[in-house]
């Protein structure tokens, strides 16, 4: 069985990102990156089935800068066998990185494609949902346990009110959700057998896929910062505010 | 108790609401994280003003009272428990940003701001306060200021003394004295502040302190490797200083590594079991370090010193791998450790612990000891757990003996009794394993010239 995950480069999760100061874009510039943390968590959960004996081969996908390849050895390191960096500078919309794993898919034929729910970056959840109407297979979203039965995936995902199982054919896409697994640290001397893996390099028309953007952004601004808080001297002076000022109870 | 005409004195310093006589108010402020001693002060002040420390500080000279001043009581020493009836002068109001200057690179604030806040502040300005430990988030800069606190980026920058560009204090006698006055070159004779650094509130109270700021930290990474012999992690850290600036070097017990991973359910970083582990951190200064940073730790493999090891791939990673570090202090608190602050030079260390190791081992089979400590600068913290089956008092009476034996050693390979928590109560029957008697006779001195009425947290350091 052979499984392809996805990986994305994003802004550091401890990063306080801030738009430009023209405010056209978030400003990347001398911003830690690092992997998704939800790809990270995809990514452990196809080690973990290498490890045990399902999977035979687990390949790493990317969509993005040449930076990326940085993203890729840390798959690499952590256990993938091998990767693919589709390489391109162009801002990215969910479509696109959909259409380009559809033909990473096509070439390498997965049995599973793990890939994170959602990027922390543009937090569109989407692209897992668009690669499975391209491909036209089974998904499962925000997967929090996967076992796999005898030709079948069996994912217990996490709705709304509680815990849902599902049942799916293969070959089928499933995204993580938090609690999946607690991805690993990268060894070192796994880092260095990583420096020795294959990490093909493909552009989108290499494989035929426009990536043209489809929307336009118009601007990047900060949340409106929140007024600090007060303290009322007693339930009187609670009462007449609320009345009053915030005008929530009459 | 305090006379009546006294506390309307202070009252009229402070106001009534700034002096305190409750009982939980004298338990909270009469102790630090010290467990030895109980709290019984005569009341606490709380002024707001540097003036008003200076009318408490007279009004105490007049009435022949003890002071014991206060800062976030975060210290591991007793240097800011009041057990004998002084008032404590807490700092805790005067925590403001008074001056920032940009072209400095410099802030005055007050001694009762919480470090935490000042490194907050710092980084609002995109610059950085380095002197920080895990309890940055309670303790205040006087207070770091008095004890000379350290911490774990001591390896790049050096304990809170390099970064004192001048303070304003209240000595013993009652007299405001600016110290310095955040010059950066001043060869005029004695340099008072440094003497105020790391006094311990012996010579009077930190009101104000102007302090240098670093440029902001570049993205770092951290690496935790498992060793198998103490001595080799020396040679890892030789190895990696040699051609990396590091900006911490730690290192831990397998023992400690199992009781934080068991009480804080962190991850283990390997799988791979060995006796320590080394913790270090660099900052990315060129592009090539990862490559030298990997090939270091390649060539510690190759010669059989480290044995597994892991490097953070995010920052989330990075805080993680500290944790492990960094919460040692606060598991341990449930056995009640009986806690060793030393330092050796690094070149001594090696062989310095196995010679703690033999005798700990040797003489009080029945202890559990846990080693972890700032090993890029020579402090080791040696932790004395407390088997169920002692009372406090005998565990505690046992140790003392320990500590003589251990003082002994560190007399001989020339080392301190303290290396960055302070003397306070608990150390100062050791002290003369590190200094000389002319030392000692000499700080007394220095004391009698700044506090003649012996007012200024007396009982403290030395007798």
């Amino acid at each position: 069985m052979k499984i392809l995950v996805a990986v994305k480069r994003v802004v550091d999760y401890n990063v306080k990102v801030r738009p430009k100061s023209d405010g056209s874009d978030v400003d990347l510039a001398n911003v830690k990156m690092s992997i998704n943390p939800f790809c990270e968590i995809a990514v452990e959960e196809a080690v973990r089935l290498a490890e045990k004996g399902l999977a035979t081969e687990v390949v790493a996908v990317s969509v993005g800068p040449k930076q990326a390849q940085e993203q890729l050895r840390t798959a690499l390191a952590l256990g993938a066998d091998r990767a693919v960096l589709v390489e391109t500078d162009e801002s990215l919309e969910p479509l696109a990185i959909a259409k380009c794993l559809k033909a990473v898919c096509d070439a390498e034929s997965p049995d599973i494609i793990l890939m994170g729910k959602q990027a922390i970056d543009g937090d569109n959840n989407q692209t897992g949902q668009m690669l499975s109407a391209l491909l036209d297979c089974s998904q499962a979203t925000f997967a929090s346990e996967l076992t796999l039965d005898g030709g079948k995936a069996v994912v217990i995902r996490e709705v709304d009110g509680g815990l849902q199982t599902l049942e799916l054919s293969l070959p089928a896409i499933v995204t993580s959700d938090l609690r999946l697994n607690e991805p690993r640290y990268a060894s070192l001397p796994n880092i260095m057998k990583a420096k020795r893996k294959s990490l093909d390099v493909k552009t989108p028309d290499d494989l035929g896929v426009s990536i043209a953007p489809r929307v336009t952004l118009l601007g990047v601004e900060l949340p409106a910062e929140r007024q600090a808080g007060i303290k009322v001297d007693d339930v009187a002076m609670l009462v007449d505010k609320l009345k009053n000022e915030a005008k929530v109870i009459s | 108790m305090l006379p009546q005409r006294v506390i309307e004195q202070l009252i009229d310093i402070v106001g009534e609401s700034r002096l305190l006589f409750e009982a939980d108010d004298l338990q909270r402020f009469g102790v630090d994280r010290t467990t030895l001693w109980q709290a019984a002060p005569c009341a606490v002040v709380l002024p707001g003003t540097v003036e008003e420390v200076q009318s408490i500080v007279r009004l105490a000279n007049q009435c022949n009272l003890a002071i014991v001043p206060s800062g976030g009581r975060t210290g591991l020493s007793g240097g800011a428990v009041a057990k004998d009836g002084e008032l404590v002068v807490a700092l805790d109001r005067i925590n403001q940003v008074i001056d920032f200057n940009p072209m400095d690179r410099s802030v005055t604030v007050g001694a009762g701001m919480i470090t935490g806040h000042l490194q907050q502040f710092a980084e609002e300005q995109g610059l950085f306060y380095p002197v920080d430990f895990a309890a940055s988030g309670s303790s205040q800069i006087g207070g770091n200021i008095a004890t000379n606190a350290g911490g774990i980026k001591v390896v790049k920058y050096g304990m809170t003394r390099n970064w004192v560009a001048g303070l304003k204090v209240v000595n013993g006698a009652g007299d405001i004295i600016e110290l310095n006055k955040g010059l950066a070159k001043n060869n005029t004779g004695y340099d008072l502040r440094h003497l105020f650094i790391g006094s311990e509130g012996t010579l009077g109270l930190i009101c104000e302190a102007t302090i240098q700021l670093a440029r902001a930290p570049l993205e770092s990474s951290v690496m935790v490797m498992g060793v198998e012999n103490f001595a080799e992690i020396v040679d890892v850290l030789t190895c990696f200083s040699r051609d990396l600036d590091l900006s911490a070097f730690e290192f831990f017990s397998q023992q400690a590594l199992d009781k934080v991973i068991s009480h804080r359910g962190h991850t283990e970083p390997f799988k791979t079991e060995t006796a320590f582990y080394a913790l270090l951190e660099f900052e990315h200064s060129s592009p090539d370090i990862l490559d030298k940073a990997m090939a270091l730790f390649e060539h510690c493999v190759d010669v059989g010193w480290v044995v597994d090891g892991v490097i953070s791939q995010s920052q989330s990673q990075a805080k993680n791998l500290w944790k492990l570090r960094e919460d040692i202090s606060g598991t341990l608190w449930q056995w009640q450790p009986y806690k060793n602050d030393i330092s050796v030079r690094i070149s001594r260390m090696a062989d310095f612990l196995e010679d703690v190791d033999q005798l700990v081992m040797e003489q009080y089979p029945d202890f559990e000891v846990i080693w972890y400590g700032h090993i890029g600068d020579g402090n080791l913290h040696l932790n004395i757990l407390k088997p169920e089956a002692f009372s406090v008092d005998q565990f505690h009476s046992k140790c003392v003996n320990v500590s003589e034996e251990i003082g002994q050693l560190l007399a001989k390979y020339e080392g301190s009794v303290s290396a960055e928590h302070g003397v306070g109560l608990l150390k100062k029957d050791y002290l003369h394993y590190s200094r000389s008697a002319v030392e000692m006779d000499m700080m007394r001195s220095i004391k009698r010239a700044f506090d003649p009425n012996y007012i200024m947290n007396p009982g403290k350091l030395f007798d």
